[in-house]
């Protein structure tokens, strides 16, 4: 049995710091519930995820909505913390371990940081002052390396999901950016520009998940991986991440019964430029060394062939930690629900979404989600 | 008054002794480790022994930042070093903001840097 996707909510994405981390786990939640058409009362438990959440941040975003006894169970897995919650809730529907579970992702990140989110001390890579954007800088340094691109193709993908973020009134970064504004923004970590990475986030985003029912609304979930990195080091021949992505996005595409080529429309994790070209080429979305071209063909572009983060992506809608996965599952099922607006893609029946998150030195990434999701 | 330590912790950052890195390997399968896990990530062998590699390596991706880290001051140049015949390790470049380091260029370990983090210095 396949869990379904019922209803989906997310806040606006963005710096909210004129609110408390609870309030925007309350508004994705009432969304989520009203979209789903299912009340409050008949929710049996609750996955939620948060990177830099607060002890009880959970209960409180879920409380003052009313759900309060049911069993809650909280994930931290980095960036992919959401699309956790997501797997783990979709697991026990199918499972029918639950008739209706709620899956949250809630992040405050402005109450916790002012600039680039700080290194652990504990880490081996982190310690020696490797900060994240610096971790997709030398993916860059090394794709740059190893293929035909060039600075301006990964300005390029920063060009077009700010395009698609201005057509979206719920993201975090509305203006579309040229190439030029890309490339003269502040260096963070060459080669990436200011607008080459993702900005601090609050938001919460939020799904309802259940067995099939009669709806044409609901959204199935035909296959969903999750995976953590092997060690990533000398032996290593990919840049960071992507042999991670690769594995399990092969689990999702098999499990789902799809290839790459059957995707209408895709939501990917691109915190940094390199980190979109690099994941759709470990995806099979395109060949090795083959996104750079895909991308200034129009191909990734909304109307294109195969629309990549039609709502902006994190570099645009915004990225707030553990609620990127669920923010990106709710562009999916708008998408394939042909709700999605100006942002559609038209006829969408597959829709594929990863989510991955790393921090660990010397493994290839903390965990990876992969969803293929299908309308109705 | 009392104050509450929250960021005190063991120094994770591996051991280097002049130019030379004191990391393990595996008895084994061989591979080399920049620090001594309990257990190969390798092959899952349980025999590390201590060995030292460099000071020779070459550059596998780089990277100047214009953000600091841990007090660090920005701009600062780091690069994922392939020892040779050792492990992958991150070190700071010495007067690498200066040098538009490339991948595939050859480095030496050059001690650590006043901040404690492994260096190394291009041979050009």
């Amino acid at each position: 049995m396949n869990a379904w996707i019922y209803g989906v909510g997310t806040t606006k994405f963005g710096r909210q710091t004129e609110r408390l981390p609870a309030e925007l786990g309350w508004e994705a939640v009432e969304e989520a519930l009203a979209d789903a058409q299912v009340d409050a009362d008949q929710i049996d438990a609750a996955y939620v995820g948060t990177v830099f959440g607060t002890l009880g941040m959970a209960q409180r975003a879920l409380a003052g909505v009313g759900l309060s006894g049911i069993p809650v169970v909280t994930v931290e897995n980095a960036c992919a913390s959401g699309t956790t919650a997501l797997h783990e809730a979709a697991h026990a529907i199918a499972a029918g371990r639950y008739e209706h579970v709620l899956a949250l992702g809630v992040e405050h990140l402005t109450s916790r940081y002012a600039g680039p989110i700080d290194s652990d001390p504990t880490d081996i890579d982190q310690s020696t002052g490797l900060l994240f954007p610096g971790l997709y800088a030398m993916s860059a340094s090394r794709y740059l390396h190893d293929h035909d691109a060039t600075v301006e193709d990964l300005a390029d993908v920063a060009v077009k999901n700010t395009r698609h973020g201005s057509l979206n009134p719920r993201a975090q970064r509305q203006i579309a950016r040229t190439r030029e504004e890309v490339l003269a923004s502040p260096m963070i970590a060459e080669p990436l520009t200011l607008y080459q990475c993702t900005g601090l986030s609050d938001a919460a985003a939020a799904a309802v998940l259940g067995p099939r029912r009669r709806s044409s609304r609901d959204v199935g979930i035909r296959g969903i991986e999750i995976g953590s990195g092997r060690p990533w080091d000398q032996d290593s021949t990919g840049t960071w991440g992507s042999g991670l992505v690769r594995d399990v996005t092969e689990r999702a595409y098999a499990t789902a019964g799809i290839e790459p080529g059957d995707a209408d429309v895709l939501e990917v994790h691109d915190a940094f430029t390199i980190g979109e070209i690099a994941t759709l080429e470990a995806m099979r979305i395109t060949g090795d060394g083959g996104a750079p071209a895909d991308l200034a063909a129009g191909r990734f572009t909304i109307g294109g062939d195969t629309p990549v983060n039609p709502s902006g992506g994190l570099i645009a809608r915004g990225h707030p930690l553990g609620a990127t996965g669920l923010a990106q599952t709710a562009e999916l099922v708008w998408q394939l629900r042909g709700d999605a607006g100006p942002r559609q893609t038209e006829g969408a029946r597959i829709a594929v979404l990863e989510t991955m998150g790393g921090g660990v030195g010397g493994l290839d990434g903390n965990a990876c989600v992969v969803a293929v999701l299908e309308a109705g | 008054m009392t104050t509450v330590e929250t960021r005190r912790s063991v120094d994770p950052r591996p051991r280097i002794e002049g130019s030379v890195l004191v990391g393990a390997r595996c008895t084994a399968c061989g591979h080399a480790h920049s620090i001594r896990f309990r257990r190969c990530t390798k092959c899952g062998g349980s025999e590390l022994e201590e060995a030292r590699y460099g000071p020779e390596g070459t550059v596998w991706a780089t990277t100047t930042l214009h953000v600091a880290s841990g007090g660090r001051e920005a701009p600062y140049t780091l690069a994922y070093v392939d020892l040779d015949d050792g492990p992958r390790l991150l070190a700071h470049v010495e007067d690498g903001p200066a040098l538009a380091l490339r991948v595939a260029e050859r480095v030496r370990l050059a001690g650590l840097t006043g901040h404690g983090d492994p260096q190394v210095e291009v041979t050009r």
